[in-house]
């Protein structure tokens, strides 16, 4: 799952210059020593507790969902952000606000659904229960609820369930997971299958009536049931499909149905008359409105719901964090405190090293090594905003996680220059020129000011490349791109390893994931051993040894900052929470108080 | 009155002495005479000179101060900056080492941010200012002394220029300049970027000049002395630049002084907009888009950039009255 990048530009009238006290507040709290180490003012963030996943059983995927304590129906909720989604389509969805967005109107066989906090349940959400694995899980069975209607009110089938797998084969379908089409299939599936638009249905997928659908596999896959809970498998019916036209105007099987929608601008929703909560155990769907605003700023956003005035009271952001200008007083502040959400990313974030170009690992270890992190996190907004990891592997999601530090950055966060430089006088080249990406933000322009002067004190000149936010991981994505280092972020598909490192080191292909381009026999050989082991402790102790061991043997990138959301919502606003593992404000839950 | 006529001898010399009142005086002299009577005039143009004089010794206040505009030193000293990037001193961490205090995340000089933001955009807008003047003069007289269809077309060129959302265009332009002319592995040089804002300000800011000495040339085209002129068979070049630019030297530098300012402000907002001058290039108006985020916890930082900026339009839009109460008295209140 791609994680979208975030910026704080604010346009804001200069008003300010009414105040011109000339006595302004120091602000306190500075690190007393010089010892590299977080400072005393910024906040302890409370421990990260990872989320548990179990599998519910049949009784569980049974509704309605577990009500949140004080739980009011009615009213209107607010949602603003930044961006408005760029897909409403389910089959093109795999960025995690829009995956968020389409709990609100699009159905998936299987869900999560939240028992506790940070506790969640696989359940089936269109499926009577997570599926009946048979074949050695090459089969899976999957029996549909019920009462699941679609938003005219006529019954969803098994045949919809499987028109829509179908349709993700199709070539207008350009984003969205690929797993389970690649399983039905063949690891090319789009040559292997082009859609059912011709009339050409696809064989393992079988509906041996309208409440049955059995999936087959070319291989074992212990953990399908995990894979259909993602928003990219959600369901699209065979009647009313329009293809392209779809994206624009996507027909709900949820509890709501877009009423009004203004491309970049809002997002008006109502209330799905055909959705029954009796057979849904994870949408709460407790307002009877939703209006979502796009086109504000982080820092806008922020303003306004820390003045908590008018609808802003019943208003929430899916994705927008408090920005670093706006940390120090939101964090500082106590009656704030009950309104602000916190968790770091489950996410990796990395700054990929373009292996075609920066072909000496000595330059690259050098850059690791001048890599300025403390200075990066304190331009985020300290240790209150980012943590510093120094693994491909997330700490916060990986279980059995064993942290090492190659290129010493818990003693010298700041950089070790001299390092740097004796590894670039044994390397070929002394004096390198890099080619930098970078998504023209307000936050990572200033970031890449912190880059350039580091690494150009090691020696090396940094070419900054600005590109625009819209199209960034297209450009990234590209094989031929002309860069040699951008930043990226991926996070687990579903609460496994298998999601990550086959992923992010896994195909080369024009917007695949592997943006760093590494290709290794040896490595990819042991990866398929991996994932083929059956004891999960076992796995997760050579995930973690793979880890280190790419890193020392490849360097393939800069680990990046983790960065750690602090978000508010309104007063009025209860029910709200960072779900853990896409990390974006979930709408399940919400409702407004009285 | 007339001056006696001078009599060949050195007799002379002491009636001339006593009579330097009324020695002929070019326009340019009694204008310069009038300006030095004139207060507000004379504190603006010593404002104006001093940011023209602080913009062209930047460097030399960098090497007498001993701060680099481009070093980051509130990441590079801790204790500077606190976790949030804030400055820890009051006043935005201004002491005797910082003037002006530390730009809150990055931790440049405040005082040398300035310093050089002024140089970039007086640079940027002194060009644009002149490029403007000389293209509108031309247009202007040419649309003005021709007439016909010429004077039909750059008026409608005009009428168009005027109307265009120039903001809105140059928003959507300057990605496209960057991607036709910087080739994917190279950085964005500073130069295309200050070569595409002096261009696109210049294009959107020559129709209003124009427009002025359109009408002045027309009505004095028909003028006793032009038509004398033309009478005596003078050419159009001579009737051009000896008959009707001298009279029109005080609107053309009326304008000129307005204009800087306007222009000034003009990049100040642009760099606000996300369109100037981009990190790390210090830029005034970029000054004000950090100030306007960080206000709240670090006002210095706004204040420094904003009292310069309205200091300066303020004194330039005074030195511009008082030039044309000077060249043109009658108009004074």
């Amino acid at each position: 799952m791609k994680v979208r990048t975030r910026s704080a530009m604010a346009v804001l009238a200069i008003g300010a210059l009414a105040l011109t006290s000339a006595c302004a507040q120091g602000n306190q709290g500075a690190p007393a020593a010089p010892s590299g180490s977080a400072g005393a003012s910024a906040p302890a963030v409370e421990p990260y507790k990872a989320p548990t996943i179990t599998v519910g059983t049949a009784e569980d995927s049974k509704g309605p969902a577990i009500e949140p304590e004080g739980v009011v129906k009615g009213g209107t909720v607010t949602m603003i952000d930044r961006d408005d989604f760029s897909h409403l389509d389910p089959g093109q969805l795999y960025v995690n606000t829009e995956t968020n967005f389409s709990l609100l109107i699009a159905r998936t066989l299987t869900g999560y659904k939240r028992t506790d906090k940070s506790e969640y349940k696989l359940v089936g959400d269109l499926a009577t229960d997570t599926g009946t694995p048979s074949d050695g899980g090459k089969t899976w069975t999957f029996t549909l609820k019920d009462g699941v209607k679609w938003e005219d009110g006529t019954p969803i089938t098994s045949e919809d369930v499987k028109w829509s797998m179908e349709r993700t084969f199709a070539s207008f379908i350009t984003q969205g997971p690929t797993y389970i089409q690649q399983w039905l299939t063949d690891v090319d599936h789009k040559k292997a299958y082009q859609g059912p638009y011709d009339g050409k249905r696809l064989d393992s997928i079988e509906t041996p009536d309208d409440k049955t659908i059995v999936y087959k596999f070319k291989t074992p896959h212990a953990d399908a049931n995990y894979a259909f809970a993602m928003g990219g498998y959600g369901i699209v019916p065979k009647a009313k499909d329009t293809k392209e036209k779809y994206d624009k105007a996507p027909v709900s099987s949820g509890p709501y149905i877009i009423k009004n929608h203004v491309v970049d601008k809002s997002i008006d929703l109502e209330r799905n008359p055909n959705w029954d909560a009796a057979t849904d155990p994870i949408r709460g769907a407790y307002p009877d409105k939703w209006r979502l605003e796009f086109g504000q700023e982080p820092l806008q956003i922020t303003d306004r719901l820390m003045a908590d005035t008018g609808p802003d009271q019943t208003a929430f952001t899916f994705y927008a964090t408090v920005p670093p200008e706006r940390l120090q007083q939101v964090l500082g502040d106590p009656a704030l405190a009950p309104r602000l959400m916190k968790s770091p990313s489950p996410y990796g974030n990395y700054y990929y090293f373009n292996l075609d170009r920066m072909k000496d690992q000595k330059v690259r270890q050098a850059i690791n090594y001048a890599w300025p992190s403390k200075q990066i996190q304190q331009t985020m907004g300290g240790p209150a905003a980012a943590a510093l990891p120094t693994t491909i592997l997330n700490e916060n999601t990986t279980v059995g996680y064993q942290p090492y530090d190659l290129f010493g950055k818990t003693t010298k966060p700041e950089g070790d220059i001299e390092k740097a430089k004796a590894l670039l006088a044994e390397s070929g080249n002394p004096t390198p020129t890099i080619v930098y990406a970078y998504n023209q933000t307000p936050v990572q322009e200033q970031i890449t000011v912190v880059i350039k002067s580091a690494l150009e004190k090691a020696g090396i000149k940094v070419v900054a490349k600005p590109l625009d936010r819209k199209t960034y991981y297209d450009s990234i994505g590209l094989v031929k791109n002309e860069f040699d280092l951008y930043w990226g972020g991926w996070g687990a598909d579903w609460p496994s390893g298998s999601t990550v490192m086959p992923v992010i080191f896994g195909p080369i292909a024009d917007g695949a994931p592997n943006y760093s381009h590494l290709k290794d026999e040896a490595l990819t050989k042991k990866m398929n051993e991996i994932i083929a082991m059956t004891d999960i402790d076992a796995q997760n102790a050579a995930w973690m040894a793979l880890d280190k061991e790419i890193q020392e043997t490849i360097t393939p990138a800069v680990i990046a900052e983790n960065r750690i959301a602090n978000t508010l919502h309104g007063s009025k606003i209860g029910g709200a929470e960072i779900d853990p593992q896409s990390w974006v404000v979930q709408p399940n839950r919400i409702f407004v108080k009285q | 009155m007339t001056i006696p006529a001078p009599v060949a001898s050195t007799s002379v010399e002491p009636l001339a002495a006593k009579t330097p009142e009324t020695v002929g005086r070019s326009p340019g002299q009694l204008m310069w005479l009038r300006f030095r009577r004139d207060p507000t005039g004379i504190v603006s143009a010593g404002v104006v000179i001093f940011f023209f004089l602080v913009a062209m010794l930047a460097p030399v206040i960098s090497w007498l101060y001993g701060r680099d505009p481009y070093i980051l030193y509130g990441q590079d000293t801790p204790g500077l900056l606190n976790d949030f990037g804030y400055p820890v001193l009051p006043n935005g961490g201004m002491s005797s080492d910082f003037w002006f205090g530390i730009e809150p995340g990055l931790g440049r000089d405040v005082f040398m941010q300035l310093v050089y933001g002024i140089r970039t955009s007086l640079l940027i807008a002194m060009a644009a200012t002149l490029l403007i003047s000389m293209i509108g003069i031309v247009m202007g007289i040419v649309a003005g002394y021709i007439g016909g269809k010429t004077d039909y077309f750059i008026g409608r060129l005009i009428d168009i220029v005027l109307s265009f959302p120039s903001t809105l265009f140059i928003i959507a332009f300057m990605p496209v300049v960057e991607n036709l002319f910087v080739d994917p592995s190279e950085e964005t040089p500073v130069w295309l970027r200050a070569v595409t804002l002096v261009t696109l300000l210049t294009a959107f800011g020559w129709a209003g000049i124009a427009r002025l000495l359109r009408g002045q040339v027309l009505s004095m085209r028909e003028r006793e002395f032009v038509e004398a002129a033309k009478v005596t068979g003078a050419s159009p070049a001579r009737i051009i630049f000896k008959e009707l630019l001298p009279n029109l030297w005080t609107p053309i530098l009326i304008q000129s002084t307005l204009l800087l300012p306007a222009m000034v402000t003009a990049e100040a907002a642009l760099s606000f907009l996300g369109v100037g001058m981009i990190e790390p290039i210090p830029d005034w108006g970029r000054m004000f888009l950090r100030g306007t985020e960080v206000y709240q916890n670090d006002i210095t930082y706004l204040i420094f950039p904003g009292a310069a900026l309205l200091i300066f339009v303020i004194a330039f839009n005074l030195l511009g009255d008082s030039v044309r109460d000077a060249f043109d008295p009658k108009l004074k209140r």
